[in-house]
């Protein structure tokens, strides 16, 4: 008897044994490969220098945005009007607060209240003025416009929200034609330069660049050079030197300034489609930080 | 080979223009690429030579000097597309930019009517198509090397901004014969070793020769009859005579910049002070009153200072004092000792020999002894000399056992190290003004 027991007992705990070993190991804590994201590291200077207007620009009551040709003027689309209103048949289609205004917490509490409602009697809510009481005490300027009911988003029409406007890439477009820059329009330049291309310009007469080794008097090397380009690229006139000096030495780094630019042509690695914006280059050459260096 | 400090540029600053209605990107580069330039140096044209290889040996001799400063990297000939016939029509230029020269000097050496030479060049900026520059020269026949170092010179100034330095010359001592029986003589030579002559026979040992920097005299140290005297020698005259007449033994003379006044040490006993003599009215100053060794002085290029070596600290270091004496500043203060300064004819360093746990290097530092900077070391490098414009220094280098001392430069960065021909060993070089 004693033997059985003690058979079926080692048993019993040899299964125990090897079922914990199966179904506790440690899986291999296996990371997945994750694509990389190319990142461009921009400082804050350089964000806001994308997103604002001109840093020297003067101040404007009203910001307008930067607009180098008249586009066609038409008034937003309305996304909602495109897709066929349909029936709100759950209690949690909430109609939006309008989208001008954004939903503070009073205007949540009295949507919320009424979510026991039944779907008809929402829908007549929804149809009043939308704002309660309790919100209007704290918003003081209300929208006016009456809410239109939220569609139901249908798969089958992803195409209707897509939008079709053909994208202006070359200009700034507008209503009205503003050339003065100023400071503070909230969107971004319409065609940035991109940091590759400027880094690319950079980098090609950094290498063709040969400054004077162990000059003495470093202050009086730098030079500056206006550039103007062709769409292919090339020098479309002779480089304008707008730095001024009589010494040798100043008279040699503006040569080898000057002997760059011209070595460095086709500058084929800015891009065609922001060729408004590379046409015209004024290019310091400073060797202070690599005499001194 | 120069090519360092590639890198792309720092800093980028791409805006709008405030001045006017359209967008001018602006972009600022601080790093360059410092590089040898790529010059093309055809033969210049013989016109009615005598020796039908003097125009060859001029473009030589150009090309020779160019190379040797470091910053030029003449092409080899065999390279060139178009064959220059005539130098008074503009160039091919894309011919020239197809083998990536950046600069071109095409030039022309003719004989004259009166039997002088002529000698044309003109100097061009192949990628911008311009002239740079230009000149003529004429000269008795047998000095055409000469022409051919003025000439390197105004390509070098023009294309640096700096001042040249290859029509100068070098005085130093010439060593010959078996090691414990050395004829030490005095010569001269140019630049780049050519056109050796001797100065002095060789009967008398001769040290530390200097050359004033306004005229054609050297002033040396020689051990004549009796004690070791300072000597001044005129290159023109053959002329030789003591300066001043010291009680004890006189050394390391230099002259003042204005070559009027000459600077030495005089051993009195165990120590030395350094006196100033001035050439014409033969009046005598002292200048430090040490129980020490004080020796080496070295003039500021405007005057108002010197700077010289003492051990008055315990080991030799580099002082700094006014010219007329008083207090001296010590300036250096790296490990190891500090001899034979030289102040840089730009005015902006003190060239030295430094010696610490047995080596000898050459070195320089600003006056106030900060940015020390070692160019070379060895077994033994000495005697620093500097260039006409600052940019380069000679010293000799003796690598030990039978063999002997040998003349060397290395320029300021410490990149660019030579070898100058010399006919046997040689020690003490001093490095001339420029001629012109």
């Amino acid at each position: 008897m004693m033997r059985t027991g003690v058979t079926i007992s080692s048993i019993g705990h040899a299964a125990i044994l090897a079922w914990s070993v199966l179904t506790f190991a440690a899986k291999p804590n296996e990371a997945k490969p994750i694509a990389a994201m190319p990142v461009d590291i921009i400082s804050a200077s350089e964000l806001s220098q994308m997103t604002a207007g001109a840093r020297t620009a003067a101040k404007v009551e009203t910001p307008m945005p930067l607009v180098d040709k008249i586009g066609e003027v038409k008034p937003p689309d309305d996304p909602i009007a495109k897709v066929a209103a349909t029936e709100i048949k759950a209690a949690t289609d909430v109609p939006p607060v309008p989208a001008v205004k954004p939903p503070t917490p009073a205007q949540k509490t009295p949507a919320e209240s009424k979510r026991d409602l039944i779907a008809e009697a929402l829908k007549k809510e929804a149809a009043k003025k939308p704002e309660p009481k309790k919100a209007e005490a704290k918003a003081p300027a209300p929208p006016t416009q009456q809410p239109q009911p939220q569609p139901k988003f249908d798969p089958r029409k992803v195409e209707a929200l897509l939008d079709k406007r053909v994208p202006q890439r070359l200009a700034a477009t507008g209503d009205t034609l503003n050339s003065v820059p100023s400071l503070g329009t909230p969107s971004t330049m319409a065609a940035q330069l991109s940091q590759s291309e400027l880094d690319g310009l950079r980098a090609r007469l950094a290498q063709l660049w040969n400054p004077p080794a162990g000059a003495s008097n470093p202050d009086e090397l730098v030079v500056l050079v206006r550039i103007q380009l062709g769409p292919d690229g090339r020098l479309s006139a002779p480089p304008m030197v707008l730095s001024r000096g009589q010494s040798p030495l100043y008279i040699a780094a503006r040569d080898g300034a000057v002997r760059a630019v011209f070595r460095g042509q086709p500058f084929d690695m800015l891009r065609l489609e922001h060729y408004d914006q590379w046409k015209d280059i004024e290019i310091t050459f400073d060797p202070r930080d690599m005499i001194r260096g | 080979m120069i090519a360092l400090g590639a890198g792309a540029a720092v800093g980028v600053l791409a805006g709008l223009s405030s001045r006017s209605a359209h967008a001018v990107l602006r972009l600022d580069v601080t790093q360059g690429n410092v590089q040898q330039l790529p010059i093309a140096l055809p033969d210049f044209v013989g016109v009615g030579l005598p020796d039908p290889g003097a125009a060859r040996g001029v473009t030589q001799i150009i090309a020779a000097n160019l190379q040797r400063s470091g910053l030029f990297a003449p092409i080899d000939p065999a390279a060139y597309i178009e064959k220059i016939s005539n130098i008074d029509t503009q160039p091919r230029f894309p011919d020239w930019r197809a083998i990536n020269a950046q600069a071109l000097v095409t030039g022309k050496l003719s004989r004259m009517q009166d039997g002088r030479l002529g000698a044309d060049f003109h100097l061009w900026d192949v990628f911008a198509g311009q002239r740079l520059d230009g000149k003529q020269y004429q000269t008795p026949p047998d000095n055409w090397r000469r022409v051919a170092h003025i000439i390197s010179d105004a390509i070098y100034e023009r294309l640096t901004g700096e001042m040249g330095y290859f029509d100068s010359r070098i005085v130093f001592v010439d060593e010959s014969g078996p090691k414990e029986r050395r004829v030490k003589r005095l010569a001269i030579m140019d630049q780049d070793g050519a056109n050796v002559k001797y100065l002095t026979r060789g009967d008398d040992l001769v040290l530390t020769p200097r050359f004033s920097p306004k005229t054609q005299e050297i002033t040396y140290m020689s051990y004549g009859p009796g004690s070791p005297r300072v000597f001044l020698f005129n290159i023109e005259t053959g002329q030789r005579e003591i300066v001043g007449n010291f009680p004890g033994m006189t050394f390391a003379p230099r002259f003042s910049p204005d070559g009027q006044r000459v600077i030495m040490s005089l051993q009195q006993g165990g120590n030395a002070n350094i006196f100033v003599m001035d050439l014409r009215s033969k009046a005598t100053t002292r200048l430090t009153d040490t129980a020490a060794i004080d020796t080496s002085p070295s003039y500021a290029p405007d005057g108002g200072r010197i700077c010289f070596e003492s051990d008055r600290g315990g080991r030799q270091q580099i002082y700094v004092m006014a010219a007329a004496g008083g207090a001296a500043q010590r300036v250096s203060f790296g490990e190891g000792s500090y001899s034979t300064p030289v102040w840089s004819p730009r005015g902006d360093a003190i060239a030295f020999t430094r010696q610490y746990q047995g080596r000898f290097s050459i070195g320089t530092m600003r006056p106030d002894g900060s940015g020390e900077r070692i160019l070379t070391e060895g077994f033994h490098n000495e005697g620093p000399t500097w260039s006409p414009n600052g940019r380069v220094l000679m010293f000799f280098r003796d690598p030990g056992g039978n063999a002997g001392p040998t003349l060397h430069t290395v320029d300021v960065t410490g990149r660019n190290e030579q070898r100058v021909p010399t006919p046997s060993y040689a020690s003490d070089p001093a490095w001339s003004p420029l001629l012109s």
